[in-house]
């Protein structure tokens, strides 16, 4: 296990090249996310590890995330303003310590499963967060770009930015993100009428990243069923350990591709059939990515100008052909 | 006299069907691109437009993002093609001249009884300086959806800074469009410009309204009346050597006809908004 944590921060380090190295660099003044952003990240969630800290009223990465989140959401205003027409307030500054679902104070959990493979039962526990995709919808499609993915592969919320209206939430095919009314920008526009609070979501804690240190929730799990490198080594890792197991990955086609990998000893169709899924409780299932259907149309919007400006020319060279053919009429 | 008057008919050209083609790919796609990016802001679910007949899909991101390119595939199109084809042409008489701001604010100032409307040549100046803006807001709005749109196609992680640049340029161009579109819209609904209306559907207007209202275009159409003593010249014909006849430039004809103008149009046809939308013009 040791060693498996060792190589997890070595293939980190070497991915955001190294710590000394950040450590000089913020010595001379270089931007601090210079080194610690460098290359493309992914994270491994080892199910045959992950035991739910079992036996605990809350599970490591839990309880270390919300310990690094700790006053991230500012405490809203009292009352919060009813948004018109939808009169839909989501307000959980009361319920802070929730810990058995997605909430805007609780970015990571863990999902139980009684799986039934064939008549073999399996309990597996599996900590679900964002899934940071490939291409995520959630940050493409926000109308402020308030959300967004960085070269490193998270997809980070300003909340500074953010309005709360939920779009992401909505794209999102696990409806990950969610909503904190009563806080953030939308305040000082038009509180009733554009917004309704801030979203939050795993921001692959992006500050420590660019410290160059390993997200809370991988760092606090004592079992290292989480790790962070480079998404080549990772993804290799991912598959070479489920082919040895005979297990299977989810995360590597889903939503288009994703940088998180699950490893599960048992069918991932099992599982989402074992756990309790709705609000703030994500599903299992495979999943396209639907904004690719778009692409082609993406394509040719940006082959629109082009086709534009050559029908310009070609539309020029007909006129003057139609003029000489006139002025050849009449003479 | 020039093929564009149609005396018999009481009509003049003022499009040809290629800038009528443009002015409606550019409006309606504008419009649907209004539309889909209203949609596209969490607002017709919340707003329940979800629920007018015929709009249940503009609830779903994805569908109206569908529309939205669709619609912004024509818009770019039909953008370029109107710059270079005019451009290489030289079809320039839409562009802001020199003195445009001080006659548009004289022109206004006619709208509240203050002074009378100059004849105007074939587009009026507040027209050309609305083309000019309207032509910027196009062209950011089609710039910065264009890295959007590469941001969505190929680089979801391209730079954020561009990103934001990007984004914010088209939301605030956005609200610059709706406002340039009810401007336009409402410069329509004045009755002096009822008129013009039909020109942008069939490509002319009515040549005794282009005569009172734009009679300095009418005079480049038309050609110079001729003076009373060029008149009985011709009854009695005589040598004239070349050097002594009078020039006549555009200029000239302009100015003669000009003079010869009433200067106060006919009651109800005294004001000037625009005419002509998103800039397409037979020059």
């Amino acid at each position: 296990m040791k060693a498996s944590l060792k190589l997890n921060r070595r293939a980190f380090l070497t991915a955001t090249g190294g710590a000394a190295l950040i450590g000089a660099a913020s010595a001379l003044g270089a931007p601090r996310e210079a080194m610690a952003c460098r290359g493309r990240l992914a994270t491994l969630i080892d199910l045959t590890r992950c035991d739910g800290c079992d036996g605990q009223a809350i599970a490591a990465c839990v309880s270390a995330c919300k310990t690094a989140k700790a006053g991230d959401v500012p405490q809203p205003v009292d009352p919060i303003p009813i948004p018109f027409p939808s009169r839909k307030v989501e307000d959980w500054s009361r319920r802070q310590a929730v810990s058995d679902r997605l909430t805007p104070y609780n970015l990571i959990y863990i999902q139980k499963a009684e799986a039934d493979t064939g008549g073999r039962k399996t309990t597996v526990f599996i900590p679900r967060r964002c899934m940071h995709c490939d291409n995520p919808a959630c940050a493409t499609l926000c109308p402020f770009s308030s959300n967004h993915k960085f070269e490193n592969g998270a997809v980070v919320i300003d909340p500074d930015t953010c309005f709360g209206g939920a779009k992401c939430k909505t794209v999102c095919p696990w409806e990950i993100p969610q909503r904190q009314s009563g806080i953030g920008i939308y305040l000082k526009v038009l509180p009733t009428l554009m917004g309704n609070g801030v979203m939050y979501k795993c921001d692959l804690c992006q500050d420590l990243l660019e410290e160059g240190k390993t997200p809370a929730c991988i760092a606090a799990c004592p079992r290292q069923a989480m790790a962070i490198g480079p998404r080549e080594e990772i993804f290799a890792r991912a598959e070479a350990m489920a082919k040895r197991i005979g297990g299977h990955l989810y995360g590597q086609e889903e939503n288009g591709g994703t940088s998180t990998l699950y490893v599960s000893p048992v069918p991932f169709a099992d599982l989402n059939a074992a756990v309790q899924t709705g609000p703030g409780r994500p599903h299992l299932r495979p999943v396209a990515r639907r904004m690719a259907g778009s692409d082609g149309l993406g394509k040719a919007v940006l082959a629109g100008p082009a086709l534009g400006v050559a029908a310009g020319i070609a539309g020029v060279f007909a006129a003057i052909s139609r003029r000489k053919d006139r002025s050849g009429k009449e003479e | 006299m020039s093929q564009d008057i149609r005396e018999a008919e009481n009509r003049v050209f003022r499009h040809s069907g290629l800038e009528m083609a443009e002015h409606w790919a550019i409006a309606l796609s504008g419009l649907v691109l209004l539309m889909s990016g209203m949609f596209e802001l969490p607002m017709a679910a919340r707003y329940r437009i979800t629920a007018l007949p015929g709009f249940a899909w503009s609830g779903d991101f994805i569908a109206s993002l569908y529309v939205h390119y669709a619609a912004s595939l024509v818009f770019a199109a039909a953008a370029c093609f109107h710059l270079v084809y005019h451009g290489l042409r030289g079809d320039l008489g839409l562009l802001p001249k020199q003195g445009d701001v001080r006659a548009s604010i004289a022109v206004i100032k006619t709208f509240f009884g203050k002074g009378k409307e100059p004849p105007f040549g074939k587009y009026l100046p507040e027209q050309r300086l609305a083309y000019l803006g309207m032509a910027v807001t196009i062209a950011v709005l089609i710039l910065s959806g264009l890295v959007k749109t590469y941001k969505n196609v190929f680089a979801p992680d391209l730079d954020y800074t561009l990103v934001l640049w990007a984004t914010w340029l088209h939301n605030a161009f956005f609200v610059l469009f709706i406002l340039a579109f009810v401007a336009h819209i409402g410069a329509l609904l004045l009755r002096p410009n009822w008129p013009m209306i039909r020109g942008i559907f069939t490509g002319t207007v009515r040549l005794d309204y282009a005569r009172h209202r734009h009679p300095l275009w009418i005079a480049t159409l038309e050609p110079p009346p001729a003076p009373p003593e060029a008149a009985a010249e011709r009854a009695v014909p005589a040598p004239v050597p070349p050097e002594a006849a009078p020039e006549t430039t555009p200029e000239t004809v302009a100015a003669e006809t000009e003079a010869d103008l009433p200067q106060t149009p006919p009651e109800g046809e005294a004001t000037s908004p625009a005419d002509e939308p998103d800039g397409a013009a037979r020059t």
